[in-house]
């Protein structure tokens, strides 16, 4: 098989929701010579970005979007071992989860998906997730981008903790943090010290590319 | 200005569409009423635990704050913990589910209609009888139910259920039957309870998340909301929803399901979001009572003169939309979604909501 087609092969498989056809056409790639990381960028990647534009048209739904996410880490898993330790290196390492108290995960399961499709490292900590993990993540995880979401509003305060452990230990100014969930604004981001809210996964995706 | 109508004669204008001396007012205040209730110290967890506790959360919050309406909403773990999920209680908040009951395809077709008796079910049915009975000539009064959809999201997780509606299709199929069987016998309950109406929330009926073929097949048809929408009319309760999504299929759960209340909330952020005026101007009011769209989060936000200031637009908009519509009334005040039941909630700023909407609420076209 033709490395076009087996691309052409990623891209259809994720846009379809098919995780077995990616993970094929992610073994044929490796098989066929193809780098990793264009096997990545010119076939799931590409593949993703149709998605994350039919979603915004909504021609698209979760279920298709979800589908497709699923379809994407199945290639991802057999693809980013693959990748070169120094390319690997370049990438912006992101952390993101659902703030302690809340469970509600699909609106930060599809920003971690457009993130790391949009090339950063995205680091999942679920959801439920521990103010100090976050506050941490500078150190423990190397983060440059803290994301963070919640659908109720009781645990829209743990975000403000998050800000205030930051600048507690030092490392607010060594990272960017992007907030989101229904009764986020940017209004409510500047209040708490955020750098940035976005109302859907790709707008998380054009702040955060852009500075970053 | 006084009010010339009783709470009981301005709802039902406002529900036919004949004058009223100002818009009806509710913020969907609920678990809130809790911290009106004695020495203020009821925890959330006793309040949804228990009926009489439950009852008095309303009947304080309808004397503290004197709404048109009473709703008895619970929260939305009630169904899918008597199926068998974790709900983790708070004493504070809303609980949630922490651990879902349906971790596998195989579970979809293991769960079962728990005994409606028992469990927060039977607190939220006897709860809603305790209530009715004390405020039924005083507001309308309605009980609150999860529709199958979202029960299912609660008991297995929205991911895995959206994933599943196309991995698992006869398996999510069989589970929204057997919750729909549960919804019927929630409805008996509800109706021996005797509230003059019966709201179900319906939230994944949102563009942002289902298109109108999914949530047809998967909520809106006859076999699921269709069946629980009659039954509950021909058990003697008006059919109302609510729905807080950001994008609501308001063609399908206004003009094709007809309800009497139709409960939204309003996401200036979010692109497509229908304004008030806009969802008066596109007819949506023209044979429903709308209710909405005060941002929920104001009430624990916002100082109070915002609060005011917000609601003296919003009966603005809604007066002159109104009037351009040829319409009466069949519009009240409300919060979208519900007012947070937290102790951070202010608790003067929803009666400043229903103060200000009895000061400018007055339709004169």
């Amino acid at each position: 098989m033709q490395a076009q087609d087996i691309l052409a092969g990623l891209e259809k498989a994720v846009i379809t929701g098919n995780r077995a056809d990616s993970i094929k056409f992610a073994k044929d790639s490796l098989d066929a010579g193809v780098k990793a990381l264009d096997a990545i960028d010119k076939g799931l990647v590409k593949g993703m970005t149709i998605v994350g534009d039919k979603y915004a048209k909504h021609e698209y739904f979760l279920p298709q979007v979800l589908l497709a996410a699923n379809a994407m880490y199945g290639g991802l898993d057999i693809l980013l071992p693959h990748i070169p330790t120094e390319d690997a290196g370049k990438k912006v390492i992101g952390v993101i989860g659902v703030v302690e108290g809340d469970v509600h995960d699909i609106g930060k399961n599809i920003v971690k998906t457009m993130l790391t499709a949009a090339g950063l490292d995205m680091h999942d900590f679920g959801k439920d997730v521990p103010v100090e993990n976050f506050v941490n993540s500078v150190k423990s995880e190397k983060a440059s981008l803290i994301a963070m979401s919640t659908l109720m509003t009781p645990t829209m305060d743990g975000m403000k903790a998050v800000v205030d452990g930051l600048i507690e230990n030092g490392d607010r100014m060594k990272v960017k943090i992007i907030i989101g969930g229904a009764p986020t604004s940017q209004p409510f981001a500047d209040d708490i010290g955020a750098d940035w809210h976005a109302i859907n996964a790709q707008e998380a995706v054009k702040k955060v590319k852009g500075a970053m | 200005m006084a009010d010339t109508m009783n709470h009981l004669e301005r709802c039902v204008a406002a529900l036919t569409n004949q004058p009223v001396d100002r818009i009806p007012a509710y913020p969907i205040a609920c678990g809130v009423c809790r911290r009106v209730v004695g020495d203020g110290t009821m925890l959330y967890r006793d309040w949804c635990s228990d009926p009489k506790k439950f009852a008095q959360g309303f009947i304080a919050g309808q004397k503290y704050f004197d709404f048109d309406f009473t709703i008895g909403l619970m929260d939305l773990s009630v169904m899918a913990g008597d199926m068998g999920a974790h709900v983790r209680m708070d004493e504070q908040n809303t609980p949630f589910v922490d651990d879902p009951v349906i971790k596998g395809p195989e579970d979809y077709e293991k769960i079962q209609v728990p005994d409606v008796t028992k469990g927060r079910s039977g607190v939220l049915i006897e709860g809603t009888k305790l209530f009715v009975d004390a405020l039924k000539n005083e507001t309308i009064t309605a009980g609150f139910l999860e529709g199958p959809l979202l029960v299912l999201t609660q008991a297995a997780s929205a991911e895995k259920v959206f994933m599943d509606m196309y991995n698992n299709r006869s398996a999510v199929h069989k589970a929204l039957a057997t919750i729909t069987e549960y919804d019927k016998e929630m409805i008996k309950g509800m109706a021996g309870a005797k509230p003059a109406g019966l709201v179900w929330d319906y939230l994944w009926g949102s563009y942002s998340c289902l298109g109108d073929a999914e949530y047809d097949e998967f909520e809106g048809q006859q076999k699921y909301a269709g069946s629980l929408n009659e039954m509950t009319a021909k058990e003697g309760m008006a059919f109302c929803v609510h729905n807080c999504a950001d994008l609501p299929h308001l063609d399908t759960q206004i003009k094709k399901m007809k309800p009497a209340i139709y409960s939204m909330a309003y996401y200036p952020l979010i692109p497509g979001s229908p304004s008030p005026k806009e969802t008066i101007e596109n007819g949506f009011a023209d044979n429903c009572l709308v209710a909405g769209q005060i941002d929920p989060q104001g009430f624990v936000r916002w100082s109070q003169e915002k609060m005011q200031r917000t609601t003296m637009n919003l009966c603005q908009e809604v007066k002159t939309a109104l009037c351009a519509r040829g319409l009466n009334s069949r519009y009240v005040v409300a919060s979208g979604c519900e007012v947070p039941p937290s102790v951070t909630t202010r608790l003067e700023n929803i009666k400043e909501c229903v103060d200000t909407v009895k000061q400018y609420g007055q339709v004169k076209c």
